[in-house]
């Protein structure tokens, strides 16, 4: 081995034996935004020219083609996440070393982050975007633009994320590989179920298509399912519990802080 | 030292050196800020915008009555729930501000970029209602009691009635009255009016409309006491919330 | 200091993503708040079913006192329309309306409106079967070409929209200005007015909260204040200093709020509050004693050859001759090309010139009763989804039918009811 070599293998290992990386959550968070940039400014310009009436053949062009590419790019997205963590979970959890271990934590920490970041976009700009459009326009149609980025686009998106962090956690990180991190589900399963609250949604204005009154109660299970975002403090605490574990020869440090 | 897993099984440290747990921790804390920030974001805002949002996005419907007896109440939801994790987990007295401050970050950008920037409706008729005194109020009445019961009955009885003096420093100005065609109406009415919302008849508004007779010209204090009155309630309720949801316990594998 | 051609080119590409970055950020900013909105189509009407359109508002003489304007120029948005008799069930009665504008966001501001005469700002009942004339003063604000309809909204109905027209605003909306006289006699300029306030006011409490935050984040951070609490050492992290720096930060907080609030009274001293409450007294219009009757023989809808063909019975009380001109409903007018040799200026859209045919063209001769075949056939009833009406759960239509005299004096008739639609070729009625 040359001398050159084995530097780079030494910078190699020491690399390899980096305790936390968030670069990769960055990325996503910066793909993401960019992303969601994009088609804001795709809203800006075909939500006038051709949302407004669901019948026009423009409406078929700009924005329900959007809707039948996405659906299912968003279902292989959630599969192919939960298949590959799945498939390349750790097989020999309970002899994870506690470096391993916490680096895995802090892994999950930038998934965490990547997932606040969607939930914000979900929850936050696209659905109150949705009343921009809405108390702006007639609503005409389940699928409407604001609701094919919405309810078919930002919501999914965040429920891969949770998913991710989610599975992520199940498959690599020992306390919540053995047991069932009942905040964690909650942290992932309350907002996903605001999902399939989008079909009573839709039933509710199908029948009685009415003016957009945000605060109706046909909203309400939005609502609902929304507080359950709040189990990011049980997830939070879970994993600085364990980080105080697997850290117990600073305690006097940090209690001296 | 060593350091054994849950499982009993292999020893090793987990940090190299002071140096880097110091390091990852500072780091750490400002992403799990974030994390806790843009989640509060999302959730308080799909909650605020669900329960008193028609008030909040319009000049007018902030009326004398409604708007200052739901908001407060909604908002005291996510303000109660943070400071019972932030307070009793971290001893930060910032949960009320966090949360309020991410709401109205949430609720800006969206003003800006979307009511004004894509259905073109200028920001003097979509602006939200301001909650940051309220909720330093809550804050430092929870930082100085030390006493959740305290906050519960004396933050958020100021929490309803700090409610409409926060907001009329900007809303004065458009309850200035105008003569329009013979009808009698405030600058608040007539942007409704001017500025056309075709999903939004002036019928949807759910503001007072005089019926409440007892005080005179005086509805705003009766709104706020019972506004205040009904965020105790809720503030308590929030409270436990607040904890149900910062638990840490676990179920076994096959209990699903 | 030398750098090698990988720190070089590092640095050479940092700076250009970073500008690049910017770049983008100001273009995403910029492509998100400022372009031009490009041309709307209709706005959702044809979602509605057949049978609500048709049976709730008809709307006739609608007209656009221009389709081109500047910034800043008014036009008006005049018609009438008739509260249509059989009301469907499913639809809310419209004892609260509200006379709105169909347009993509306010592109044009509603300076005034009336209804009957009467100032319509506020929501006012309408009575089933009379008619309303109303005007809608519109101010080019956004330039484009928009879609402009106009619109009556009912509670728990929905909205209702009528006809709309293309129109052409010219120039620039950073011109638009809406002035407006206060009660005082002070003049305002509602479209900017308290808008650089309002945001200062708040974005400066979002500041102090911002400030409040970082400064109770930076002693300890999270992490550390966590494990200090779950180590029982929750009594000993606040301090008497951070007491009273809370207190002193609440009372200036409050100060503050109390200047604010006090320079808002001190500024605004005579404040009202919103008006609301349902505008009553809008008497319909006054329209001569009915001369012309009309018993509806039922009819069918063939849905292949977008044609409606109704059977009537048609009395004329009158003193002059009447020829069957024109169907209207839900917009669509149908003409009869034997009674309108020139064309009307309407949206082609929802004009069929030679739409409406009647089995006998004579005229029903004053004092005459007269069983006549009416059909009404274009293939706007496919386009608008009239054709839906062969699908509805009500399966009635409605519409006005217009007859004219020789001297041109219109009469108006409410016709409708059930239709039973043929979906083969070749059916009749």
């Amino acid at each position: 081995m040359s001398l050159a070599t084995g530097k780079a293998a030494a910078a190699s290992a020491e690399q390899a034996d980096v305790i936390v990386n968030y670069r990769p959550a960055y990325i996503a968070m910066f793909c993401l935004g960019v992303f969601y940039v994009g088609i804001r400014i795709y809203e800006q310009y075909f939500g006038w020219k051709a949302g407004l009436d669901s019948f026009a053949p423009e409406f078929q062009t700009y924005w329900l083609n959007i809707m039948w590419t996405e659906l299912p790019l968003e279902f292989i997205a959630f599969c192919g996440i939960g298949g590959y963590l799945w498939k390349t979970r750790d097989r020999d959890i309970n002899a994870v070393a506690p470096r391993e271990e916490m680096r895995r934590l802090l892994t999950l920490v930038g998934w965490l982050l990547v997932y606040a970041f969607t939930v914000y976009w979900g929850a936050s700009y696209f659905t109150e975007q949705d009343g921009t459009w809405h108390q702006t326009v007639i609503r005409d149609t389940d699928f409407t633009p604001s609701h094919i980025l919405e309810f078919y686009l930002s919501y999914p998106i965040y429920i891969i994320a949770g998913w991710g962090a989610f599975m992520y956690a199940r498959t690599r990180i020992p306390m919540f590989a053995n047991r069932i991190s009942v905040a964690f589900l909650l942290f992932f399963a309350g907002p996903f179920m605001i999902f399939p609250n989008v079909g009573l949604n839709e039933w509710g204005h199908t029948f009685w298509f009415m003016e957009e009154l945000f605060t109706a109660p046909l909203h309400w299970g939005f609502v609902f399912f929304g507080w359950f975002a709040l189990a990011v403090f049980g997830v939070v605490l879970q994993v600085l519990g364990r980080v105080i574990e697997l850290s117990k020869e600073f305690e006097s440090d940090v209690l001296a802080l | 030292m060593s350091i054994t897993t849950e499982a009993g099984a292999p020893a090793g440290k987990a940090w190299k050196s002071k140096e880097e747990f110091l390091g990852c921790v500072i780091l750490t804390d400002w992403i799990l800020l974030f994390v806790l920030f843009l989640v509060l974001l999302g959730s308080y805002h799909i909650h605020y915008m669900l329960l008193a949002g028609d008030w909040d996005f319009w000049i007018d419907f902030k009326d004398r009555r409604m708007w200052p007896t739901v908001a407060p109440i909604v908002a005291m939801c996510f303000a109660a729930a943070a400071q019972s994790f932030f307070w009793t987990k971290f001893r930060l007295p910032f949960g009320a501000t966090v949360v309020t401050l991410a709401l109205l970050v949430g609720e800006w950008i969206n003003r800006y970029d979307n009511f004004w920037g894509w259905t073109f409706f200028p920001i003097s008729l979509v602006f939200p209602s301001a909650l940051i005194p309220m909720a330093f109020w809550l804050d430092v009445v929870l930082l100085l009691s030390g006493s959740w019961l305290v906050t519960a009955l004396l933050g958020s009885m100021g929490w309803g009635l700090l409610f409409y003096p926060s907001n009329w420093p900007v809303l004065a100005q458009y309850h200035q009255a105008a003569e329009v065609d013979g009808v009698l109406l405030t600058l608040a009415d007539l942007i409704g009016f001017n500025y056309v919302r075709t999903g939004t008849p002036e019928y949807i508004r759910m503001i007072e409309r005089g019926t409440l007779r007892t005080f005179g010209k005086d509805v705003v204090p009766v709104a706020a006491f019972f506004s205040g009155f009904v965020s105790m309630l809720v503030y308590f309720l929030w409270w436990q919330f607040g904890k149900w949801f910062a638990r840490t316990d676990y179920l076994a594998n096959d209990e699903i | 200091m030398k750098l090698s051609i990988g720190e070089t080119l590092a640095k050479f590409l940092g700076a250009r993503s970073v500008r690049a970055l910017a770049l983008g950020l100001a273009a995403a900013v910029a492509a998100t708040t400022l372009p031009a909105a490009t041309p709307a189509s209709a706005h959702g009407e044809r979602s509605q079913q057949a049978f609500l359109r048709m049976r709730t508002l008809n709307w006739y003489d609608v007209k656009w006192s221009k389709t081109e304007v500047n910034v800043n120029e008014d036009m008006e948005l005049t018609g009438k329309v008739h509260v249509f008799s059989g009301w469907p069930q499913a639809v809310a009665k419209p004892e609260q309306a509200f006379l709105n504008v169909g347009e993509p966001g306010p592109v044009f501001v509603r300076k005034a409106s009336f209804v009957s005469g009467i100032p319509t700002p506020r929501t006012f009942s309408l009575e089933i079967g009379q008619d309303y004339e109303y005007k809608i003063v519109l101010r080019a604000r956004r330039q484009g070409r928009y879609h402009v309809h106009v619109q009556i909204n009912v509670k728990d109905g929905g909205p209702i929209v009528g006809p709309g027209q293309w129109i052409s605003i010219k120039g620039d909306m950073a011109n638009f200005t809406n002035p407006v006289t206060l009660l005082d006699g002070s003049t305002v300029d509602l479209e900017t007015l308290g808008i650089k306030w309002t945001m200062t006011y708040h974005f400066l409490w979002m500041a102090a909260a911002a400030f409040w935050v970082i400064y109770w984040f930076m002693q300890k951070g999270i992490i550390a204040r966590g494990w200090q609490v779950a180590a029982g050492k929750a009594n000993d992290i606040i301090t008497p200093a951070d007491k009273r720096f809370g207190g002193l930060w609440l009372a200036g907080s409050m100060l503050a709020l109390l200047i604010f609030y006090a320079h808002a009274n001190n500024e605004f001293p005579r404040t009202l509050p919103m008006q609301a409450g349902l505008l009553t007294g809008i008497d319909p219009m006054h329209e001569g004693p009915v001369t012309v009757i009309s018993n509806y023989g039922g009819g069918s809808y063939k849905v292949r050859g977008r044609e409606l063909t109704i059977k009537l019975k048609i009395t004329n009380n009158g003193t002059e001759p009447l020829k069957i001109g024109e169907f209207t409903t839900a917009g669509l007018r149908f003409l009869n090309p034997d009674v309108f040799t020139t064309r009307p200026d309407f949206p082609e859209y929802l004009l069929a010139d030679r739409g409406l045919s009647v089995n006998d063209p004579t005229p029903i001769a004053p004092g005459e009763t007269k069983d006549v075949v009416v059909t009404v056939q274009d293939a706007r009833f496919d386009i608008e989804r009239l054709s839906d009406l062969a699908y509805d759960t009500d399966s009635q239509f409605g519409g006005l039918l217009f007859l004219f005299s020789p001297t041109g004096k219109r009469v108006k008739l409410e016709i409708g009811g059930p239709v039973i639609p043929r979906f083969q070729a070749g059916a009749s009625l």
